[in-house]
């Protein structure tokens, strides 16, 4: 087979292969090593435990607020920074994910710092509004929102670049108000990369750790969501930190691949 | 119903000023190449930009009026806009697509359903109420955004190069829809196209639109006839034609017998003034298949260029030639001077009605 174009398009160089399949490796191992020592026996007593189903109602409760927020507040950003070219936006851009790359511990002590109840915004919320964030649930959907908004601005964000304004011009001279076509145009043409975002910063929301526990601290019932769980059970019953971790994982692969076929092609076929 | 505006609009380097009027049932074209002004000009008229000076007026209401402080948003302009490559909502089905403007008006929506299939049937796509865009051909997606644009009953109808996304053998299928729809539209239609072919198939009269100005203006007889500048006669100074084809001879609507080389049928015909050799006598040996004796009309000199109008006789066509001026000298024409002109078939390009 030495001159077949469609074999030489499809076939790899071995090193490349065999690299790729490093990769693979890599990301398949941890999972089978996790779920070879859990306990398949008790796990369903696991799950039953108060303390489990606590931390997962917690979890389950934050992470939606946390992407409802992120909608609420995230899409007009999106629009803004996508529509509205104004100086400075390419700051404001990078101001606004910069907690999708920051160490989220970092993420937390700058909540701390800011929203705490002795920190500079923090005192006047206590104060004024009787509002206090830190180590209350509340203080849980700051941080996961913090850390989670930013996977939805930038999805909608670049849907809104991608898509032909000329859409929008036609519904406005067909008599659409600038809201009806928002809401007739706008949002079904983006509609994917809404759920593609959406899901994103969910999924960020759910595994929250580092901004959680030091902004929202670790009470059982309040603040400590699944991965602080995991993390405190992994020190005095590593058998419910593998539960919780499957549990965790679980929820994860099926939204993944779930979403892949529904919505991530839509937003290929869509967009091409 | 009528059309008044006076547009100033400046982007950058680029400014646009121009002056426009219509009246109802006229189709009027704006020609010009790209980033001539054209798109600028249907975004002001749409109002989806604000004009920086002068008026907008349709019907005696004001549209736009920089200095009264008067803007009407797009939504709220009796004005529809046909899209160069239809730009047809692609989560709607055809039938949506065309209610949409009913929708957004406030109709309800089995109202506007029903009022969008009258449409559909009209531009003969009913069978295609449930297609998405995506399923339409890009003739019937065309045919459709006329349908959504006229649905909303505008006064003011803009088309926004229309048949240019469209491949040849569409472009004349969509030409032809178009042509029967816009005739029975009531309102005042503006068409804004590079090609002048389009023009000539579809409008009454002509704008044409050079660096942000209107270089000429006038029905497209007149400007073909007498273009008044270098630019406008390279753009438009050709002859036209309509006329029926039968074996191989195109007889023109005057009565005129031309030999062409093209399929039987109604046509336009386009004959380039420069395709044209006028000689003080016949040439029995030439190739051409069409000579005829004509009288010589307006001589226009552009440059090193030479316009003449000859006018034919007995069965002959009435043209304009072009000759450079080094061969107008040579020959001496002068108006009411006899005049031999000759044209190859293969020179004259038909399209069909």
């Amino acid at each position: 087979m030495t001159s077949h174009p469609r074999g030489q398009r499809t076939q790899l160089p071995p090193a490349v292969f065999a690299l790729a399949m490093i990769a693979i490796a890599f990301f398949a191992l941890p999972f089978i090593g996790l779920l070879w020592r859990a306990p398949w026996g008790s796990m369903l007593d696991v799950l039953g435990q108060e303390s489990v189903r606590t931390a997962l109602w917690l979890s389950l409760r934050t992470s939606l607020a946390a992407t409802f927020l992120a909608f609420v507040f995230g899409v007009p950003l999106a629009w803004l920074l996508a529509r509205v070219p104004f100086p400075g936006s390419s700051a404001v851009r990078a101001l606004c994910t910069l907690s999708m790359v920051l160490p989220p511990v970092v993420a937390g002590v700058a909540l701390f710092f800011s929203f705490g109840r002795r920190g500079l915004f923090g005192q006047y919320l206590d104060r004024w509004l009787g509002i206090q964030l830190p180590f209350t649930t509340w203080g849980v959907v700051v941080a996961q929102t913090f850390v989670a908004m930013p996977f939805l601005v930038i999805t909608v964000e670049a849907a809104l670049r991608q898509m032909d304004r000329r859409t929008e011009d036609a519904a406005r001279t067909l008599g659409g108000s600038r809201w009806y076509v928002f809401r007739r145009v706008t949002v079904p043409t983006i509609q994917p990369a809404l759920v593609a975002g959406g899901v994103l910063a969910w999924a960020r929301a759910l595994g929250e750790f580092g901004a959680t526990i030091t902004f929202a601290g670790n009470f059982p019932g309040t603040t400590q969501t699944m991965p602080l769980a995991t993390y405190l059970a992994l020190e005095t019953d590593p058998q419910e930190a593998l539960v919780i971790s499957i549990v965790l994982i679980a929820v994860s692969f099926a939204v993944l691949v779930g979403l892949r076929d529904r919505w991530l092609h839509g937003a290929r076929a869509t967009l091409a | 119903m009528s059309l008044d505006a006076r547009i100033t609009v400046r982007r950058g380097d680029f400014t646009l000023d121009v002056e426009i009027s219509a009246d109802a049932g006229e189709v009027l074209a704006v020609l010009g190449p790209n980033g001539s002004g054209k798109s600028t000009l249907l975004s002001a008229l749409s109002g989806l930009l604000a004009i920086d000076a002068g008026r907008i007026c349709v019907d005696g209401v004001v549209l736009d009026d920089p200095a009264a402080d008067v803007f009407v948003p797009p939504e709220h302009r009796p004005i529809g806009v046909v899209f160069q490559d239809h730009v047809l909502f692609a989560h709607l089905n055809a039938r949506e697509n065309v209610a949409f403007g009913l929708r957004a008006r406030g109709a309800g929506k089995a109202q506007a359903h029903s009022a969008a299939m009258t449409w559909l049937e009209r531009v003969g796509l009913e069978r295609f109420a449930d297609a998405r865009p995506a399923q339409l051909s890009g003739g019937q997606a065309q045919r459709v955004a006329l349908a959504r644009a006229l649905a909303t009953d505008p006064a003011l109808l803009l088309l926004d190069e229309p048949l240019a996304a469209l491949d040849v053998s569409t472009r004349q299928e969509v030409r032809r829809s178009l042509r029967e729809h816009l005739a029975t539209f009531p309102g005042m239609r503006l068409l804004v196209t590079h090609d002048p072919v389009d023009a000539y198939a579809l409008a009454d009269r002509v704008a044409i639109l050079e660096d942000g100005r209107i270089a000429q203006i006038g029905t497209i007889g007149q400007v073909t006839a007498h273009p008044r500048s270098r630019y406008v006669a390279e753009l438009v100074g050709t002859n036209l034609v309509r006329g029926v084809v039968a074996d191989g001879v195109l007889v023109t609507d005057t009565g005129a017998r031309i030999a062409v080389a093209a399929d039987p049928g109604p046509v336009f015909a386009v004959i380039r003034p420069q395709a044209i050799t006028l000689s003080l006598s016949a040439d029995p040996s030439s190739s051409a298949r069409n000579t005829w004796l004509g009288v010589v009309g307006d001589v226009e000199r552009l440059g090193d260029r030479a316009r003449i109008g000859v006018t034919g006789d007995r069965g002959g066509i009435d043209v304009v030639a072009e000759i450079t001026t080094a061969s107008l000298d040579d020959l001496a024409l002068r108006p009411g001077d006899p005049v031999h002109a000759s044209l190859k078939a293969t020179d004259i390009t038909t399209y069909p009605v």
